[in-house]
């Protein structure tokens, strides 16, 4: 399908350009490009992806839109609130473009339907807010052969690269295995709001760039930006021979899943319902060992309410701080959902603490089930 | 003798936000119990007990990678510590 009247009136700015031009145009309309997160770094990838004309956007998200979105998140306004984030990013790139095909796709990336996924675009774009996610994107496109670009941010900080199947390194070979909670995630740390606005319009650009065939991409490049600063660097990497998935020997021939949160055959944590942890902690006060209950929450919410006996270590100081309740019991860690706090089990895991525990539903399952006056704060 | 060393975010809690911090030592190891001197417990965050460069971490001297702690780091170098970020 060659290009419309109004495409064409559309597109002029870069029909003008003679790197693009009408091919260069009918290429972007050609290209199918998959967003995997519509959070802060997808949200302005998609808005310029859309608006440059890509014929086809995939979006995977299986969140809801919530006020602490808004604040980067450029496609939703406060009207989508709870919202399916996919359906009202769609909503919002047809109202800007018309001309383009939105697949929607509310779900969480695994093992078992990842390919699927994959393997109905030409480009995938990583902005998602987990490391078990970004592996297995990663592990999908080098086996299906797909460009990958991924972004990542943290405060003020943002890394951009980008993978082209046999021409340099992958997301593996940038960082051979991350532990999920070894890391600090945004919603504990924070993030300026305008800092995924500038990784993720860098994200769109590569985007560009591979559909119309020019310039020359991220490869075997890491882009460092600290907007404090208002620095870019560029730091070389280098292909592993040794890498996993894209190596010589890859170990890695099908997607599967990692990550604390579904490696439960390596980590033994111990997970406590709500009326679990009421009752150990009933018998610990007759008899019995006393209870280590440590809350990875931030100090901000742990003054706010927390459990009696309850000690604060938020999650990011967890593993310099193990010294200090090791050997004093088994630990059960607490946060606001269970996710902070499973991630909690696996750093304690592994350094060596044997049963760490922890409050499956977190403190809103405690608030739910034992104790409906806990007031839980907001992350 | 001082190098300039860039801290990644997520490890920016131990040098009370700085992002740039001098250090000494003619070594990346030695740069590495420098920092420690000053920000304890940021070594380990950047190397296991047995010394090993953690996965999830990459330093580059002068934007060259230094896949060992006896990468040598010279007067006014810049060592770039490189941390995985997860946010999206
Ligand atoms: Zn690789």
């Amino acid at each position: 399908m060659t290009l419309c009247a109004n495409e064409r009136a559309r597109y002029r700015r870069h029909l003008s350009l003679p790197e693009i031009g009408p091919s260069g145009q009918q290429r972007l309309k050609d290209t199918r490009v998959l967003v995997v997160g519509t959070g802060g770094l997808g949200c302005p990838a998609a808005l310029y992806l859309a608006a440059a004309g890509i014929g086809t956007l995939g979006l995977v998200d299986f969140d809801r839109v919530e006020l602490s979105n808004l604040q980067r998140q450029v496609l939703f306004g406060t009207e989508d609130l709870g919202q399916l984030k996919v359906e009202a990013a769609r909503r919002r790139l047809l109202a800007l473009n018309p001309e383009i095909a939105v697949l929607t796709h509310a779900l969480t990336l695994r093992a078992d339907n990842v390919c699927e996924v994959i393997e109905g675009y030409d480009i995938v774009l990583d902005g998602s807010d987990r490391l078990s996610t970004r592996y297995l994107v990663n592990d999908a496109c080098v086996l299906l052969g797909r460009p990958l670009v991924t972004a990542a941010i943290h405060r003020f900080e943002g890394q951009a690269m980008t993978y082209i199947p046999g021409l340099g390194p992958c997301y593996r070979c940038l960082f051979p295995q991350v532990e999920e909670g070894a890391v600090a995630s945004c919603a504990e740390a924070g993030v300026l709001g305008v800092l995924p606005g500038v990784l993720g319009t860098i994200q769109a650009n590569e985007a560009i760039k591979i559909a119309a065939g020019i310039g020359a991409p991220l490869i075997g490049r890491l882009l460092s930006y600290d907007a404090l600063e208002l620095s870019f660097t560029e730091l070389p990497v280098s292909r592993r021979h040794d890498c996993r998935v894209c190596g010589e020997h890859p170990q890695i021939t099908a997607p599967r899943d990692i990550g604390p949160a579904c490696d439960t055959e390596t980590l033994a944590a111990r997970r406590l319902s709500a009326i679990d942890l009421r009752d150990l902690l009933a018998s610990a006060e007759s008899a019995g060992p006393p209870l280590v209950l440590i809350d990875v929450r931030e100090p901000r919410e742990f003054a706010a309410r927390h459990l009696e006996g309850a000690r604060n270590i938020p999650l990011r100081e967890l593993e310099s701080r193990l010294a200090e309740f090791a050997g004093a019991g088994d630990p059960v860690f607490l946060c606001r959902s269970g996710h902070r706090s499973l991630l909690a089990c696996a750093i304690a895991w592994r350094a060596g603490i044997a049963a760490p525990g922890h409050l499956e539903g977190g403190l809103l399952a405690w608030a739910a089930e034992v104790d409906a006056d806990f007031e839980v704060a907001s992350d | 003798m001082s190098c300039t060393v860039h801290i990644p975010s997520p490890l920016r809690s131990y040098t009370a936000g700085a992002l740039k911090v001098p250090a000494d030592g003619t070594t990346l190891e030695e740069v590495l119990a420098s920092l420690e001197g000053r920000f304890t417990g940021i070594r380990f965050r950047l190397v296991d007990e047995q010394s090993r460069i953690r996965p999830h971490i990459r330093f580059y001297v002068n934007a060259r990678e230094a896949q060992e702690l006896s990468a040598p780091v010279g007067t006014s170098d810049t060592v770039h510590v490189i941390c995985a970020l997860t946010g999206g």
